[in-house]
Order: C-alpha cells, then sequence, then structure tokens
C-alpha cells in the first residue's frame, strides 16, 4: 500500500512537471503532460461523438505526431484518445439512437429512450458519472495490480512467454464475435505480414519482394489505417441513406435522488464487470458494456423496464466500458501482451519511442509508466468536467455530415501515414490495406486478430525460436514446464468450450443481442 | 454441388492460396531444424497452418449443415473514388506539394459522397487545408514540400 502510495507520487510528480516550450518564439513553462492528456481527452471525446471514426484508426492517424513529443507526453494522449472515446461514444448514442462507438451500442437502447422521454440531460449525466467511477475503479486496479503482475513476468522464460501469447491469442478471438476458426486464420496471416522484412536472427530480409520500404517491415500505422480506416469509410458511402440529426435542447442535466439510487448498484457492478473484461485477451470496452448490460437486466427485478428508458441500462454499461478502456492497459504495460487492437496500436507508439512493452517499463521506465496511469485519473477528471457543460458543442458537431468528415479522415489519415518515415510509400501502402481490408469485411473475416498477430507475429517468433534452442529441439518443452503447460490447457480449454455446440449456440445469441 | 455459403468458402480460398504463396516463398529460405531454426522456419509452419484452416473453413462451408450466406455486393466505383485519390496524393506530393495534393484528395474523393456537391466540398477542402497547414506545418513543424516543383519551397 504505501509502495502503491509511492508510486502514485512518482506517476503524479511526473505529469505535474513544468517543461519549457518554444512556443511563437517564446520559451515557457508549461505543464506539458497535463496539456497533452487535455487534447488527447479531447480529440477522444470528438471522435467518440462522431460515428464513423473510432479509436483505432485515430490513434493510428496521430501516432506519428507523437514522434515530436517525448515519449510520455506521447501515451498519455494517446491513452486519453482511447477512454476519452469511451465518453464521447454515450452522447451520440443517447442523443442520435447511434453508437458514437461500438462500446455504446447497447446504451442506445434505453439511453435513447431516456432521451425521447424528455431525459436526455439525466442519462448523459449518469454515463459521465458512471464513466468516472468505472474509469477510477479502473485505474486503481491497474496501478494495484502492475508491481505483482509485472513481478510475475519477469520469472518467466521464453517457453512461459510464447504460451502466454498463445493464451493472449487465443482468447482475443474465443471472445470476439464472428466466425473462430476464421479469426484463427486472421491471426495466422497477421503473423506472416509480421514477418515481412529483416530477421532479426539470421539478418536475412524476408517477403520484401525486392521493395526496399519493406525492409523495415510494413508499417503499422499503414495498416491500421487501411484495414480499420479506409475499408470502413468505403463501406460508410456505399450506403445512401441520410443520417438524421438531432437538435432537442438538453434541459435539466441533474438526476433525481430516486435515479442516485437506481444508479449506485449498477455502477459499482459495471465497474468490477468491465475491469474483469477490459483485462481479459479480446475483451476491452465493447465486450465489457454488452456483458454488463445483459447482467443487469438478468438480475433486475423489473426486467421488462429495460428498452423502455431504464436508468440501470445506461449506468452499467457506460461505466463498464470506462473502466475496461483502463484495465485493458494492464496485460499490455505488465506482460508487454496487448489485449485488443487498440493496445496493439499502442505497442507501435511504444517501439517507436523505443521502450519494448513488458514488465521491465516499470523498473526501467517508472516515471513513464506510473506517469501514464496517474494521468488517467486527471485524464478522467477532465473529461466529466469537459463533457456535462460543453454537451451543447458536441452535439453541434453531429450535424457535421458524413460527405465533409470522411475527406477529413482521409486528409489526416494521408498526412500522418506520410509523417512516419517521410516516405509516400507508406501512404501507398495504406491505400492497399484500405483495399485488403475491404475484401475482409466482405468475406467476413475481422481486422483486430490481423493486428494482434501482426504485432505479436515477430516476438512469437523470437520465443518459438529460443524455447527449442533451449530445448535442443524437444517440442516438449511447452509441456513439461507448469506455468506453459498451465497457459497452453487454458488456452486449449477455451477452444474447447466455444466448440462445444451447446455454448457455441448461446454465444450467438449473445452476439446478437 | 452447391456452394452454401459462398462467403466462408471464397474466405477460405483466400487463406489457403495466401497459405501458398507465402510458403513457396518461405522455401527460399534455410529451413533449418527445431534447433536450429533457419528463417524459413516459422513462416512455412504457419503458411501450412493458415492454408489448412482455410480448406477447412471452405469444407465447412459445403456442408448441409452450412447457413445460407452470400457475399455482400462490392461497390467497386465507390471504392476506387475512396482509395484513387489516396494513391493518386502518394504519386503527386513530391511533384505538386501538399496544398495542390490535399486539393486533389479531397476534390476528388468526395466524389464518392451520393450527397456530393462542388461547393461544400470546396469549403471543406479550404478549411481542411489551412487546418493541416496550422497544426501539421507551423505548429508541428513536419516537413512537407508546399507548393509545385516549379515555384522554390
Amino acid at each position: 500500500m504505501e509502495n502503491l502510495l509511492a508510486n502514485l507520487g512518482i506517476g503524479f510528480g511526473a505529469i505535474f512537471s513544468l517543461d519549457p516550450v518554444k512556443l511563437f518564439g517564446y520559451t515557457m513553462m508549461l505543464p506539458v503532460n497535463i496539456v497533452f492528456a487535455f487534447i488527447g481527452a479531447v480529440i477522444g471525446t470528438l471522435i467518440g461523438v462522431l460515428p464513423g471514426i473510432g479509436p483505432l484508426a485515430t490513434i493510428a492517424m496521430l501516432l506519428p505526431v507523437t514522434f515530436a513529443l517525448k515519449p510520455l507526453a506521447g501515451l498519455i494522449m494517446l491513452a486519453g484518445i482511447y477512454y476519452g472515446a469511451m465518453y464521447g461514444g454515450s452522447t451520440t448514442s443517447i442523443l442520435v439512437n447511434l453508437p458514437g462507438e461500438v462500446s455504446s451500442v447497447v446504451t442506445c437502447l434505453d439511453g435513447y429512450q431516456m432521451a425521447r422521454r424528455g431525459r436526455a440531460g439525466v442519462a448523459l449525466t449518469t454515463s459521465a458519472l458512471g464513466s468516472f467511477v468505472g474509469g477510477c475503479f479502473g485505474t486503481l486496479l491497474l496501478a494495484a495490480f502492475a508491481v505483482p503482475l509485472a513481478d510475475m513476468a519477469l520469472q518467466f522464460y521464453p517457453p512461459e512467454y510464447f504460451s502466454l501469447m498463445v493464451l493472449g491469442l487465443i482468447g482475443a478471438v474465443v471472445l470476439a464475435s464472428g466466425s473462430l476458426i476464421k479469426a484463427i486464420a486472421m491471426i495466422c496471416l497477421g503473423l506472416l505480414m509480421g514477418m515481412v522484412g529483416t530477421d532479426v536472427n539470421t539478418g536475412i530480409t524476408r517477403y520484401t519482394m525486392g521493395i526496399p520500404q519493406l525492409v523495415d517491415g510494413i508499417g503499422l500505422v499503414s495498416m491500421a489505417m487501411g484495414v480499420f480506416g479506409f475499408s470502413e469509410i468505403i463501406s460508410n458511402v456505399e450506403k445512401s441513406e441520410k443520417r438524421e440529426t438531432f437538435t432537442n435542447r438538453i434541459t435539466n442535466l441533474f438526476p433525481t435522488k430516486e435515479d442516485f439510487k437506481r444508479m449506485a448498484m449498477p455502477v459499482l457492478r459495471g465497474s468490477v464487470m468491465g475491469s474483469l473484461f477490459g483485462f481479459l485477451p479480446g475483451g476491452g470496452a465493447p465486450l465489457a458494456s454488452f456483458a454488463s448490460y445483459a447482467l443487469e437486466k438478468k438480475i433486475s427485478k423489473t426486467p421488462e423496464a429495460f428498452g423502455k428508458g431504464a436508468i440501470e441500462g445506461v449506468a452499467a454499461p457506460e461505466t463498464a466500458n470506462n473502466a475496461a478502456s483502463q484495465t485493458a492497459f494492464i496485460p499490455l504495460l505488465t506482460l508487454g501482451i496487448p489485449p485488443n487492437a487498440v493496445m496493439a496500436i499502442m505497442v507501435g507508439a511504444m517501439m517507436i519511442h523505443n521502450i519494448q512493452p513488458g514488465p521491465e517499463v516499470m523498473t526501467v521506465n517508472p516515471t513513464l509508466f506510473w506517469g501514464v496511469i496517474a494521468s488517467m485519473w486527471v485524464g478522467n477528471l477532465m473529461l466529466v468536467i469537459l463533457n456535462l457543460p460543453l454537451i451543447g458543442v458536441w452535439v453541434s458537431l453531429l450535424r457535421v455530415p458524413y460527405r465533409f468528415l470522411y475527406p477529413a479522415i482521409l486528409t489526416f489519415c494521408c498526412i500522418g501515414a506520410f509523417t512516419v518515415n517521410n516516405d509516400t510509400f507508406d501512404v501507398l501502402t495504406a491505400a492497399i490495406f484500405g483495399f485488403l481490408g475491404y475484401v475482409f469485411l466482405k468475406f467476413g473475416c475481422e481486422g483486430a486478430p490481423l493486428l494482434l498477430g501482426f504485432v505479436l507475429g515477430p516476438m512469437m517468433e523470437e520465443y518459438f525460436r529460443r524455447s527449442l534452442l533451449l530445448s535442443r529441439g524437444d517440442f516438449s518443452v511447452f509441456f513439461t514446464r507448469p506455468v506453459s503447460l498451465s497457459l497452453l490447457l487454458i488456452a486449449a480449454a477455451l477452444i474447447v468450450i466455444v466448440a462445444v455446440p451447446a455454448i457455441k449456440a448461446k454465444r450467438e445469441e449473445t452476439f446478437r443481442e | 454441388m452447391r456452394i452454401k455459403n459462398k462467403r466462408d468458402f471464397l474466405a477460405g480460398l483466400m487463406f489457403t492460396a495466401t497459405g501458398i504463396v507465402f510458403a513457396l516463398i518461405g522455401t527460399q529460405y534455410k529451413f533449418g531444424s527445431a534447433a536450429q531454426m533457419g528463417a524459413g522456419y516459422f513462416p512455412i509452419v504457419v503458411s501450412v497452418v493458415m492454408s489448412l484452416l482455410g480448406i477447412v473453413i471452405s469444407l465447412q462451408a459445403l456442408t448441409p449443415k452450412a447457413e445460407e450466406e452470400q457475399v455482400p455486393a462490392f461497390y467497386w466505383k465507390k471504392l476506387f473514388l475512396v482509395l484513387g485519390p489516396i494513391v493518386l496524393y502518394s504519386v503527386v506530393l513530391r511533384w505538386l506539394g501538399l496544398i495542390l495534393s490535399l486539393l486533389l484528395l479531397i476534390g476528388l474523393s468526395s466524389t464518392a459522397s451520393h450527397e456530393f456537391g462542388w461547393k461544400g466540398t470546396l469549403v471543406n477542402a479550404a478549411i481542411l487545408i489551412v487546418f493541416c497547414l496550422a497544426v501539421f506545418v507551423w505548429i508541428l513543424n513536419i516537413y512537407l514540400p508546399l507548393w509545385p516543383w516549379f515555384i522554390d519551397n
């Protein structure tokens, strides 16, 4: 406990420190990290509110910008975008009955109904307060579990790491929606794409087709932009329905005493559920919100009220998605394994600053580690303040038509991709991945497993190779070491469970809801 | 034989074909042994696994139990109108500079929308170009040529 406080002290010290900044020719002392937490929160809310652009494409787009920043400031901003989007997404769900983010899909059900009954303000406040509680709870867990988990991971040898990655990838596809076997195939494709470039062990270049720019591998930024940004835009413009814009004034932000009473327990349960799902591989915010909505409906005394404007149906999922967006950082920062696609991009963000994600981050770079955690509290606080009084501003953003929005996204992507290496080749790569992403979309193959496989590919090969080098080519090394064996057994159990017909049907049913 | 799930069937073919290509290219690299892996070992193993998964996906799509599913229509025109300008941008950026390249990118890609109008597009392009100049060039100091090659930047 004392250690925790001391560590958080380091973190808060780091984010409140003043740095000299040269602006318009003058040098000023500014709390740069706080400023970037704020910028991240604002951008996150913005893209959260706007349907059609998610945190993944945005973080990929802004990743090159962080080159110019110190690692801490860069990571703080990117993290702020991720959890800021969770706040913003609910606004659109409640006011327009259209999810701003995937993680706010269930909020539409009751949030929009509340808005139709003139309780839009209450719904917005509920979701903001819930998000704040969930965010704080998740951050607290992150701070508390970071040290023991990292300590455990430091005991790992290559076989354990390899098995952990297998578990992480399998878990990611088991919990995600859609066909399991297609998702595993997509992981393989991601792994193979991760092989492109120079092989660290032998020094030879693989799969580069003689293109010099591919010697360093395929660009993560280009890939993420193409698969998640461009292909999404194409599929949006091919639909020709008009988006409805909502113009009602929002009055009465304050929930009644009765409302507070009704939201207290769902917020608490949402925090716990959300934290759990965020931590699990493949979980993340969308699943957390679905699960906690389902739970509330199940244990409610009045399940028939759900879908008709029940405040519990807004409070629980909105709390859960925020808690999840914080705890998703646990496996990334302690084990070096991204549990979902957004965290995979964060791996890229850390790598460009020469930080290898994993248990060493905490000991080698404590100000960075605890600074990011401390910034989450500050960021969450900013978001509550930012969201409620400024709700009118965000609503007016919803009136920006998509025909103006998507060229803007393309513009930022094209500039962003170029600045990675100051090379137009990355822009071209992004376009190619846009095409591939569109094909995947039509074939019903998901992009997230591809990205996870791509990020983990080189690491997995390295651990696989080292494990077998240690065992002199004996494959039993993965099964004779207890920790490695248990990790693989859990992975196998997950596949078996999902493959069982009864559970398969249940799983499909859950995702359909 | 009738293909029930066309979507999965084609997806399976895609995985199998890609796997075969990756495995064939992989044979150029040293395979080695489990204890002393060459550069080709891991990629070939993964390619083979992916090809097998692709075969399973395709076969499952043929079974009578498979769900009836069609591949959703490809909108090639929209695809071209969104991705084409990006490719064009990547080609002309060095020659035409940022401002004209962005104008092309925004102007051409906007035509993909069914609500397209020249007036709105030009206003949008102007706002975006000024914003990009302000943020990327003047504040973040990212180096980009602004004007075409014949004007000294």
